[in-house]
């Protein structure tokens, strides 16, 4: 079945708000998460349990002054806040949700490409120019320092995520991401198949989507706060929704490669007939594991210098990930 | 048909504005819009995989390297380069040479369009699978000649950049002040 342009349009559209109120939540959930793990009570004040707190801190960015370097280059500033939140958004449209017509009739997915997984790729790739042109833009060193590590960081642990798929694809033959899903569900979760994958894609999509412990591009204590310095009011608030939307992303992406995507666990249907083909639920279960994750590790470990951040990617991470390739391409071409 | 005139345009008006922007970045951000519409008219044409690779690998990978190198040199527009004075003929007539030869190409020798259903049955699928074949059958040995050329390259790269290793070992003596 093929939707129509309005309803991919319309789906889109409700994909797009329904990411933007996860962001002001997952604000929420991870200074509460936070501030549990670090013995404080986190936001509290605004309405029961903090609930009102994303709604307050929205007014509070909206409203703000918004500052301009006077020496900044004017189009290129205003430019990269909204290419940062542009691409992010629009990654998470190849990844499925439920199987097909799930979606009150509609497919649970805006687009299914047959290059879905390059799709994704292709999406958060473009995402390194709002970073990089955010940092030159402001007109300021520790800006243009902030920006520079973290372009660097993000073109190198790309790297990372490419090796770390390519076994991924010799064994399910496709890189549609719809497909992908159904492979494991009829053999075994990839996770099995590729162990030492999903950890070098692990590491990789959180220093991509720049979390601690490699968040250098903010690290306070040495360059402010990099390529934010010089933003404010909304405008610092778009790159805010970029990062949380690419953590959703980069979430959602691993639990399809590697977890069996939106298919929950086939035991579950001797209790529930079916419910392993709920659509939604199993995707955004998965999600929330990895969201957990990403916020965890924020609590627990410190940044990475720069320069063990480039060692460990350049000789440990893509060593492993390439070795991973070659011997899943070794053991596909001689054994099986 | 409309579609396409509209991506032409915006390429064209990317590309124009690679060679006469004078800011370098604005310049490199320019071929960036012109990759990325050509990307777009890979999409119209159904070739999905060249679209993906054509964002990732030159959008993605390679102008952030270009625009890396201008922002590290910190390179400024009205910098004036009476070196290459010279050079500026000889760009023109080599531009009108090659404009030239494209345009006797396009319109002296037209060739056949291919057929539209084998077109669009070799790129069901976005493509990957017909490339792939292509690549790893017909043309395995370029491709691996291209792959050894780019080795070449690096490795030149990296001993341009390599000091000699006694220089090396003094600077680092002098550093830690033995």
């Amino acid at each position: 079945m093929i939707d129509s342009l309005l309803i991919t349009f319309l789906k889109a559209l409700l994909l797009v708000l329904v990411l933007l109120g996860a962001f002001a939540y997952m604000t929420l959930i991870e200074r509460r998460l936070l501030g549990r793990m670090q013995h404080r009570f986190g936001p509290n004040r605004v309405g029961p349990f903090g609930l009102l707190q994303p709604i307050a801190d929205a007014i509070k960015s909206v409203f703000k002054e918004d500052i301009v370097v006077s020496a900044a280059d004017k189009f290129v500033y205003f430019l990269a806040p909204f290419i940062s939140i542009t691409f992010a958004l629009s990654a998470f449209g190849a990844i499925p949700a439920g199987p097909a017509g799930s979606f009150f009739g509609f497919n649970p997915w805006i687009v299914d490409l047959d290059i879905g997984l390059l799709y994704v790729f292709a999406a958060t790739s473009m995402g390194v120019y709002g970073v990089f042109l955010a940092g030159w833009a402001s007109n300021s060193k520790y800006s243009l320092l902030g920006s520079l590590r973290s372009s660097a960081q993000m073109i190198s642990y790309e790297m990372g995520l490419g090796l770390s798929v390519l076994g991924l694809i010799m064994i399910t033959g496709t890189l549609n991401l719809r497909e992908i899903v159904d492979y494991q569900s009829g053999a075994y979760l990839l996770i099995l198949l590729q162990p030492v994958a999903f950890v070098t894609f692990l590491i990789s999509a959180i220093a991509e989507v720049n979390r601690t412990p490699f968040d250098l591009p903010e690290a306070e204590q040495e360059i402010v706060a990099g390529y934010l310095t010089e933003y404010s009011s909304i405008k610092w608030a778009l790159f805010q929704m970029a990062e949380y939307v690419n953590m959703m992303t980069g979430a959602a992406f691993i639990s399809t490669l590697f977890l069996g995507g939106w298919r929950g666990p086939r035991f579950l249907d001797a209790v529930v007939p079916g419910i392993s083909e709920w659509p939604f639920i199993w995707l955004i279960l998965k999600m929330a594991i990895f969201m957990f994750l990403f916020i965890w590790l924020r609590a627990t470990l410190p940044r990475l210098r720069y320069d063990q951040l480039m060692r460990f990617g350049w000789i440990w991470l893509f060593e492993l990930a390439m070795l991973s390739a070659i011997v899943t391409g070794a053991v596909i071409a001689f054994v099986l | 048909m409309l579609t396409f005139v509209v991506l032409s345009v915006l390429m064209i008006v990317g590309a124009v504005g690679v060679i006469t922007l004078k800011q370098p970045v604005h310049a490199a951000l320019s071929l960036v819009a012109t990759l990325l519409t050509l990307a777009v008219t890979y999409v119209t044409l159904q070739a999905h995989f060249l679209a993906a690779i054509q964002v990732i690998v030159y959008a993605g990978a390679i102008m952030v390297l270009f625009l890396f190198v201008i922002m590290l040199l910190n390179i400024q527009g009205d910098q004036p380069q009476p070196h290459f004075r010279w050079m500026q003929i000889v760009a023109y007539l080599t531009a009108l040479l090659a404009a030239g030869a494209i345009a006797a190409t396009a319109f002296l020798s037209p060739r056949e369009l291919p057929n539209a259903e084998l077109m669009s049955e070799a790129l069901a699928g976005g493509g990957a699978a017909a490339i792939g074949e292509a690549l790893f059958n017909d043309f395995v040995l370029a491709f691996q000649l291209v792959g050894v050329l780019l080795l070449t390259g690096i490795i030149g790269a990296v001993s341009l950049v390599q000091r000699k290793a006694t220089q090396t070992a003094k600077d680092e003596r002098e550093l830690s002040g033995v």
